[in-house]
């Protein structure tokens, strides 16, 4: 019965689909210009699917929690002069318990800087990334580490910031 | 100010032609019909015959106005030679009555000058007109593969044609208003042919002023003048019981043959017609010469379909009749969407499509909370047959649960609900209030205040004092949006990521992903450009002994969830790790949507060969090489969004029958190569699009703004919340 509508439906093109010829072949774009990676902005769908660790997935439409460690992937192309971007919040509610915290930026496991926040809200971080951490067409992970989690009286959840965008983009 | 009274003039020249048809056509029935219900009988019925004519004048690709109007002049001409004025039957003069009367007056000046106002509503200028607009350009029927909603039943519409050419767009709507009329009227009529004129009045006010009636009967959509259709049908059964008149089956049939034109869920009322005149005759000849005549009408809008769609009853069915312009996952989606509308909980479906409408985008009046009492009037056999007649129309309404989907199963119900009630005094008072429950001011008190429906009385804009591009930019939200479109080279298509408004006011083509097969794969193209679900991260690699082989297939045997599709981005054979290079005459083949095949076979990740419809053992991808070759290995590149529970199995074809190579395949990440994005608009620029409009919303937005080099983009307009890119060479 399932296939009632499929049996029906060949039967209707007398059992013989159309055929094609090979259509004409698409030109390689291999080498065209581009930065290759772009950064994970968690208000555009799909962005979940670079999650690499410590991030929860859809925790809102334009935002993730994150706990200790956050990290995401990006595929690099042919380009090596990217920037570490990333734009996040540390939440007031957390902030009051914590106090400032220090937020460590990393690239493939290493550490490209390590900046102190004095106040809750949004920040922005942005730095170069030296070009021979990089290999072309391959993925790189963009992390981050911060210093003292929020834990949840509740269920035991260690909550580190907010992140609305993170990862590598062209200078 | 001119074209305030030439859309007048137009809409009264369509609406003369209808009612004249109509004369011509009923005076050959031998219906004995009092004046009160002759005239809107004599307009629906001519409106079938009249759509007829101008579906034949499409047909023939002679659509110019000289035509268009000479038609027009010679039907109202032979019509007024026809008229003769019949008897009238009046009901009793009471105060009530003049009332309901004055109530009615106030909301129809209200309604029509909606109408006369510069066409805006979401539909009307979206769709309705955009096809109007369309023949009137070809001067007559002339495929509009872009949009799936050009497959449907364009009865309706098909009057808009005449009106249009003459009056612009506001002049469909009036035509529609003279439909929301004619509803009313025959309402009351079938009260006065019942003997009870309140019941007749009161049910017509019910309808007419019902907040997504009176919206609806404003503006170029058709979802009055379908219901004014049904109920001239049901009308012309009632007229038929009484004498029995085999002449009297032709405005049946043609009718319930127009039913189906105008909206398919429409055609309900065919069914009962035939099931009435089949049961009341006792007979199968007259219900078959019902059928016969309701065919006539139909057929026409069939074949069109099937010429243009590949599909008589497009655009559904689509997996029964494949074709190339609307794909059938596409199609189911929309129908489950059209079932639900987000509601959470269909049990609270009464309320709001009568109260609240915050999902049904629209209310009828809380006043149809009163539908049970209709049960009572079963003690009639009047009563029984609106309700046999209304439930079935009920019935279809759940195929689309927005509120306007049901104004055709009102005036059974209201007819329901007057009857049962009897008492003048009630019937006045309930019709007063709802009324006052209508009123434009008074709804957002209860109802959600963006509820579809009249919220003014625009009559500077209705006498054009208010200029109409003024009037149409501050209605009309994506205007700016079109005007910007404007300004690219007439002859260009722009492709639309998100949905654009209002399409019938575009001098350019808009192809939208949605409301096409070819839409939709452009839109998937983009996305693979940048989205990481669509992109070709997967190889599937297949291996075997190596063998020569003529024809080889890839067989889908899993199954998958709901609307998870196959797909296949490239499809490449190897001997020795060596691609078998492809050849012209290679002869591709693919099941289902073998029409896209080639997508697998043209060297781009940006683009994928889909099923568009669940995906099921059985589907395949077949290649003829037209000669002996020798392979071992077998790759597809797919995506993370096609199933991971697909399994496949690779055969060749020999001796006139498929033997399997190997059923076990190897998954390895593939590599995306760079420049995908670029690729992708490549795709969309070799298929001559060559602009795309993205509003700040549209998914994958933020991404063509961050860097448009990097997808072969030039900005070639702004404007507040959208974009317009050209797309390189």
């Amino acid at each position: 019965m399932k296939f009632a509508p499929v049996a029906l439906s060949l039967a209707l093109l007398a059992c013989a689909p159309p055929d094609y010829p090979v259509p004409e072949q698409s030109p390689s774009f291999e080498n065209f210009p581009t930065r290759s990676v772009h950064v994970v902005d968690f208000g555009l769908p799909g962005a979940d699917a670079y999650i690499v660790r410590d991030i929860i997935p859809g925790s809102d439409p334009s935002w993730r929690w994150t706990f200790q460690r956050p990290a995401v992937k990006q595929r690099i192309g042919v380009r090596r002069d990217l920037t570490y971007v990333a734009d996040f919040t540390v939440a007031r509610e957390t902030f009051q318990v914590t106090g400032p915290v220090t937020i460590a930026f990393t690239v493939n496991g290493r550490l490209l800087d390590r900046v102190r926040y004095d106040s809750p809200g949004a920040h922005h971080f942005q730095k170069s990334v030296p070009s021979d951490w990089l290999q072309p067409h391959q993925d790189a992970i963009v992390g981050a580490e911060i210093d003292k989690v929020w834990i949840s009286k509740a269920d035991g959840a260690r909550l580190g910031f907010i992140v609305s965008r993170i990862g590598l983009v062209g200078k | 100010m001119i074209h305030a009274w030439t859309a007048l003039f137009a809409a009264a020249m369509v609406v003369a032609a209808c009612w004249s048809a109509g004369v011509l056509l009923v005076s050959r029935c031998g219906a004995k019909l009092d004046r009160a219900e002759s005239i809107p009988l004599q307009f629906l019925t001519g409106a079938c015959a009249f759509q007829l004519v101008l579906f034949a004048i499409l047909a023939a690709r002679i659509a110019y106005k000289p035509v268009l109007l000479a038609v027009c002049a010679a039907v109202i001409g032979a019509g007024i030679g026809q008229y003769r004025r019949p008897a009238g039957r009046f009901p009793e003069k009471h105060w009530t009555l003049f009332l309901l009367l004055a109530i009615f007056a106030v909301f129809s000046v209200v309604v029509f000058i909606n109408a006369w106002a510069p066409e805006t509503s979401a539909d009307g200028s979206g769709y309705h007109l955009e096809i109007v607009a369309h023949y009137l350009r070809a001067r007559g029927f002339q495929g509009l593969p872009t949009n799936m909603y050009s497959a449907l039943g364009q009865g309706i519409e098909l009057l808009y044609v005449p009106s249009v050419a003459f009056g612009g767009f506001s002049s469909a709507a009036l035509v529609h208003f003279a439909f929301w009329i004619a509803l009313a009227w025959l309402i009351f009529a079938y009260g006065l042919r019942l003997g009870k004129p309140w019941a007749g009045a009161a049910a017509a006010l019910l309808v007419s002023l019902s907040p997504v009636a009176a919206r609806d009967g404003s503006t170029a959509y058709i979802d009055v003048a379908t219901a004014a259709v049904v109920f001239a049908v049901f009308y012309w059964l009632e007229v038929w019981d009484g004498s029995r008149d085999g002449r009297l089956l032709l405005p049946i049939g043609l009718l319930g043959g127009y039913a189906y034109a105008a909206k398919y869920t429409a055609a309900v009322i065919l069914l009962y017609a035939l099931a009435f005149v089949g049961f009341r005759a006792r007979r199968l000849r007259p219900a078959l010469t019902v059928a016969a005549l309701a065919a006539l009408v139909i057929a026409p809008w069939m074949l069109k379909d099937w010429i243009y769609f590949h599909n008589p009853v497009a655009p559904f069915a689509d997996e029964i009749f494949p074709n190339p312009y609307i794909h059938p996952a596409v199609e189911q989606q929309w129908a489950e969407s059209l079932r639900r509308y987000g509601l959470p909980k269909l049990a609270s479906l009464p309320v709001q499509v009568t109260v609240r409408g915050d999902y049904t985008q629209g209310i009828v009046g809380p006043v149809f909370l009163l539908s049970p009492l209709a049960l009572l009037a079963l003690r009639r056999s009047a009563g029984r047959r609106l309700l046999a007649a209304g439930s079935l129309l009920l019935a279809a309404y759940f195929g689309n649960i927005g509120a306007r989907f049901l104004i055709p199963a009102l005036p059974f119900f209201a007819l329901g609900i007057a009857l049962a009630i009897e008492n003048r005094w009630l019937l006045t008072g309930l019709a007063a209030a709802h009324a006052v429950l209508s009123w434009p001011s008074i709804l957002p008190r209860y109802a959600n205040r963006y509820v579809w429906r009249i919220d003014d009385v625009p009559w500077k804009a209705a006498l054009r004092l208010t200029p109409e591009d003024e009037y149409l930019r501050r209605k009309i939200g994506d205007w700016a949006v079109l005007e910007m479109i404007h300004r690219i080279p007439p002859g260009e298509s722009v492709f639309a990521a998100g949905a654009i408004g209002s399409v019938a006011y575009s001098k350019r083509e808009i192809i939208d992903r949605f409301r096409s097969a070819y839409g939709n794969t452009l839109w998937d193209i983009l996305n693979t450009g940048w989205a990481v679900e669509t992109d070709p991260a997967r190889l599937l690699v297949f291996r075997f002994p190596p063998g020569p082989v003529s024809r080889i297939r890839l067989l889908q045997t899993g199954r998958a969830q709901n609307y998870q599709q196959w797909s296949v981005h490239e499809l490449r054979f190897f001997h020795q790790g060596a691609e078998i290079a492809r050849r012209r005459s290679w002869r591709l083949r693919a099941w289902p949507n073998p029409f896209e095949v080639q997508l697998a076979f043209d060297n781009s990740q940006a683009t994928r060969w889909r099923t568009w419809q669940t995906a099921a053992p059985g589907m395949y991808v077949d290649v003829d090489f037209g000669r002996a070759e020798r392979i071992d290995e077998v790759r597809m590149e797919t995506s993370p969004d096609s199933p991971s529970s697909l399994q496949f199995r690779v055969e060749k074809f020999e001796q006139g029958r498929w033997i399997a190579l190997t059923g076990a395949c190897q998954e390895l990440p593939n590599r995306v190569r760079n420049g995908l994005r670029r690729a992708a608009t490549y795709e969309l620029y070799r298929r001559g699009v060559h602009y795309l409009a993205v509003g700040d919303q549209d998914f994958g937005a933020a991404d063509y703004n961050d860097d448009p080099q990097e997808w072969g983009l030039e900005p070639a307009g702004r404007v507040p919340g959208a974009t317009l890119y050209r797309i390189l060479p």
